[in-house]
């Protein structure tokens, strides 16, 4: 297989926020768009397909919502696929950008989305909706409970403590300060984590991401296009991939400790899919910057193992250390991540974004230094689908 | 016009009848009449599946036979809700993936007979590795529901 | 890069309520599968395609991932019609990343009243409560249809009595009694100008393929469907704006764009002569003519003339729909990967009863979203 050059040209972001009652789903999208055209430098015209990234209509409300957004997009007559894989959605739109333009049949693909999960009652209403109706829903599974499950089995088979789950959550509240596009901008201490109040044992308030109304966009482009356009600036795609587990947590609980709801499996078969494409061989020395889809405190723990930042068990003594803190050895999340700024069907999206400018070096005061090469992830699911994305200042 | 905007209010509400299937029919129906759980054993990987499913996802083959499960088992992960979810039970409610004797991986249900007022106390009782049995509803209905998980 | 699809499965048509949805899912994967010769361990993609909202699920892949064997492999769905995920398989393999693909569509609408799931496809501010759903949406475009093609009631009956007929030689067919013209004819108006008889029956079905790269297409040394032409493009959501424009213009002008990119791709110049069969989307009867006028088999307003003189029967110039077609079987969301599947069998020779002699070249044709607002068209060789 010879190798791909694709690169992320373009970034757009709106503010995250709780709400956006002065424009429709439509109007959110678009505004990401002409925001990561204008960084681009290029125009509606040069877009020869669009893929749009849209995860659960019922948060949204009308079915096939990406239909409703195609022509204010700029989509009119243009090749147009959605993808969706729940939270993992972005990072699925940014592999399928991917796919576009390897398959040589594009050169220059927007990929973006927009969410406004603002506008219903109840997320978690929603999200219980994803759980089988014949054997699980009934059962009051929602998106909080089922990563319970996960940082219970953490604790107890690595020691892992209400502690280490509360220091991620510092850091990220701490991170977000410098992000101007962060929804949730308010620091705390490891004791006001410890004591806010118990939502699901034993996740608590601020273990929680906030749910955010918001858009991202980004421009994909092909060596041609980018040495056309005389583009210095570029985050190139070195790896991309995907995984799916099975649907069923339970199937991940026996008492054999393979592909264990613990530990992220499905995150782990997808980096080092990625990461060979990337031709990666020592994750620890070779990434310098990391955007984790983690939507609770524990989702990050058990993710940083299974991308190899380090050893199974020990991302809590890691925590400790300060190996991902934004001047520590890899740097996870320096954006804030999904921990303060989730609009779902754009979360994973924004992963790879945030992951683009650091390597572009335009990530502002969020930048992490010499950050040459960042991975991005995306989770969708029963902590089931996992997107894995490597990227590099390097074609 | 900032303080002036329009709100449509809507809501979805689409009923489904979703087909359960000959496998969780059979399931459900021998919890209903004789009060007894069934898992299905795939034989390749000689797992046994609950909840039964019709073939496996691993060797892609369809399961062969119905084998059933022990009315006890362990806890394999839990939870304690305390927050009120739309759509969701009033809290607080427990709930644990329970490995059952003979099944091969866990199902879900909701932990009875626990005082979880005071989490402190409850967490002390209900652990990962916690014996729970099976107890069932007296007015069975064919649901998920008819059965729960009990601390023994 | 070429693709080719080497393996097809489909589940027969009709209401399923003794499968859930993943073992029907499971069923029609394995029958492809099982035809391609490929073992699950040998797959390296796999793209799903199905609705959320008529599933009933808030992310319908969870479950199925099981049965379209995705355990642990790169899987991806598109939230689309299932020819929509031959697309993305197609650009997943043509890319070199993935030797091959399997890709899976899904449809149970029986589970559901699929009117009420289509009127939620309108947004709430200016579509909603105004009467639209799948029918009456479809309705308004036929009616403009009519005024500017001067298509007669007895033209659709035509066509419908054609696919039913030709749905009869189809072993996976939904089960429907032999149509009379006149039952046609003197059926009900649902939403005028469409009679009862002129709607396509609801159907549970999963349909499944099986791509491949060309180097591992040769090395299975077998008949298979070659990817020629692929193209698709969106048109406006709000169909008042199109309506305008049909009016004055040609019928379905996104399908003609998106029949002009899978022609450029494949080489066609002259469709009519170049195709030798062609499985479309009549989700109407008055769709199909429409459709031959879009895919330039005929001159704007002249697809019932097609019909008439009986052009695109079974044994005629240009066979359409030898299945039977969407009025005979319609899976709703998987009903676009079935035309493919279709053609597909047409061109490996594997169609039996319902085989057109000397199929070379079929193209494949779907719809997606409200009034026909997506299409796609599929060229395929043997
Ligand atoms: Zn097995």
């Amino acid at each position: 297989m010879k190798p791909h050059r694709i690169g992320i040209i373009g970034v757009g972001q709106t503010k995250y926020v709780t709400r956006r009652d002065d424009v429709i789903l439509p109007e959110l999208a678009r505004e990401a768009a002409v925001i990561a055209l204008e960084d681009a430098g290029i125009e509606f015209k040069d877009i020869d397909a669009i893929v749009f990234s849209l995860a659960l209509d019922a948060l949204e409300g009308v079915e096939g919502a990406e239909k409703w957004c195609a022509g204010t997009v700029g989509g009119f007559r243009k090749p147009f696929l959605r993808v969706h894989t729940g939270g993992a959605t972005g990072g699925s739109a940014v592999h399928t950008g991917f796919f576009h333009i390897a398959s040589g049949l594009f050169n220059c693909v927007l990929v973006l989305g927009a969410e406004k999960m603002g506008e219903t009652h109840e997320a978690q209403n929603v999200l219980n909706q994803i759980f089988d109706p014949i054997y699980e829903r009934q059962v009051a599974i929602n998106a909080v409970n089922m990563c319970s499950f996960q940082a219970m089995r953490h604790m107890k088979k690595y020691g892992t403590t209400e502690y280490h789950l509360a220091l991620v959550a510092v850091r990220s509240r701490k991170n977000a300060l410098r992000n101007p596009y962060a929804h949730i901008k308010k620091e705390i201490t490891v004791e006001e984590v410890l004591n806010s109040r118990v939502i699901c044992y034993p996740l608590k308030l601020y273990d929680c991401c906030p749910r955010s109304t918001g858009a991202c966009a980004v421009v994909m482009a092909s060596e041609r296009f980018i040495r056309k356009l005389n583009k210095r600036d570029v985050a190139w795609i070195k790896g991309v991939a995907s995984c799916t587990n099975t649907y069923f947590m339970g199937d991940r609980m026996d008492d054999s400790g393979i592909n264990d709801h613990a530990d992220a499996e499905g995150l782990f078969l997808a980096a080092k899919r990625a990461y060979e494409m990337a031709g990666i061989s020592d994750p620890k020395k070779e990434i310098e910057v990391a955007e984790i889809y983690a939507p609770f405190t524990t989702t990050e723990l058990s993710a940083v193992e299974a991308l190899g930042f380090c050893e199974k068990g020990e991302s809590g003594i890691s925590n400790e250390r300060g190996v991902f803190d934004i001047d520590g050895k890899i740097p996870v999340n320096p954006s804030g991540g999904v921990l303060t700024a989730n609009p779902i069907s754009v979360t994973a999206l924004a992963r790879v974004a945030e992951a683009a400018l650091q390597v572009m070096g335009k990530a502002e005061e969020r930048q992490v230094e010499k950050a040459r090469t960042a991975v991005a992830t995306g989770e969708g699911g029963s902590l089931q689908f996992y997107t894995v994305t490597v990227l590099s200042d390097e074609m | 016009m900032k303080d002036d905007l329009i709100f449509i209010a809507q809501r979805w509400d689409i009923e489904f009848k979703h087909a359960a299937g000959e496998t969780a029919s059979t399931f459900f129906k021998a919890i209903m009449q004789r009060r007894e759980i069934l898992g299905r054993l795939c034989p390749k990987c000689k797992r046994v599946l609950l909840p039964p499913r019709s073939f496996c996802e691993r060797c892609f083959v369809e399961t062969s036979e119905w084998v059933k499960v022990g009315g006890e088992g362990k806890i394999q992960s839990f939870t304690i809700v305390y927050e009120k979810f739309e759509g969701l039970p009033p809290p607080p409610y427990a709930i644990a993936y329970v490995l059952l004797d003979g099944a091969s991986t866990a199902m879900v249900n909701f932990v009875k007979g626990l005082d979880l007022n005071n989490l402190d106390q409850a967490i002390k009782k209900i652990k990962i590795g916690a014996k729970v049995k099976v107890a069932f509803k007296r007015k069975r209905e064919g649901r998920i529901t008819d059965f729960w998980y009990e601390l023994v | 890069m070429k693709v080719a699809i080497i393996g097809v499965g489909q589940t027969s048509y009709g209401n399923k309520k003794h499968q859930s949805i993943d073992e029907l899912v499971f069923e029609a994967t394995k029958k492809a599968l099982d035809d391609s010769g490929l073992e699950r361990e040998e797959i390296e993609s796999v793209v799903t395609a199905g609705s959320d909202a008529l599933d009933g699920r808030g992310i319908s892949n969870m479950v199925i991932a099981g049965g379209s064997g995705a355990y642990l492999k790169d899987e991806v769905k598109v939230a689309d019609g299932g020819i929509y995920g031959l697309i993305l398989g197609y650009l997943r393999v043509a890319s070199g990343v993935f030797d091959n693909s399997l890709i899976v569509s899904w449809t149970k609408s029986s589970e559901v009243s699929t009117d009420l799931v289509s009127n939620l496809s309108f947004e709430p501010l200016y579509l909603r409560s105004c009467g639209l759903n799948s029918i009456t949406s479809l309705a308004l475009q036929t009616s403009t249809y009519i005024g500017r093609a001067d298509v007669k009631d007895e033209d659709a009956a035509k066509v419908v009595l054609k696919n039913r007929e030709n749905g009869l030689k189809n072993p996976l067919s939904h089960p429907l009694q032999k149509p009379s013209i006149k039952e046609i004819n003197s059926s009900r108006f649902v939403s005028y100008p469409l009679r009862e008889s002129y709607l396509p029956p609801e159907s549970d079905g999963a349909c499944a393929l099986v791509i491949a790269s060309k180097k591992r297409a040769k090395s299975l040394k077998k008949n298979c469907a070659w990817i020629l032409g692929l193209g698709w493009v969106i048109d406006e959501y709000y169909a008042g704006d199109l309506i305008v424009e049909t009016r004055h213009g040609v019928s379905l002008p996104l399908l003609k764009r998106s029949s002009e990119m899978a022609y450029k791709m494949a080489g066609v110049e002259n469709p009519i002569s170049e195709i030798d069969v062609a499985e479309v989307s009549d989700v109407t009867p008055y769709h199909e003519m429409m459709i031959y006028e879009a895919l330039g088999f005929c001159r704007d307003r002249e697809g019932k003339v097609l019909i008439r003189d009986g052009t695109t029967k079974m044994g005629g110039g240009l066979p359409v729909n030898p299945s039977g077609g969407i009025l005979s079987s319609n899976p709703i969301f998987t009903s676009s990967l079935v035309r493919v599947a279709e053609g597909a069998l047409q061109v490996m020779r594997k169609a039996g009863k319902r085989q057109v002699k000397n199929a070379k070249v079929a193209l494949a044709q779907g719809f997606t979203g409200m009034s026909t607002q997506g299409s796609c068209v599929v060229i395929l060789g043997s």
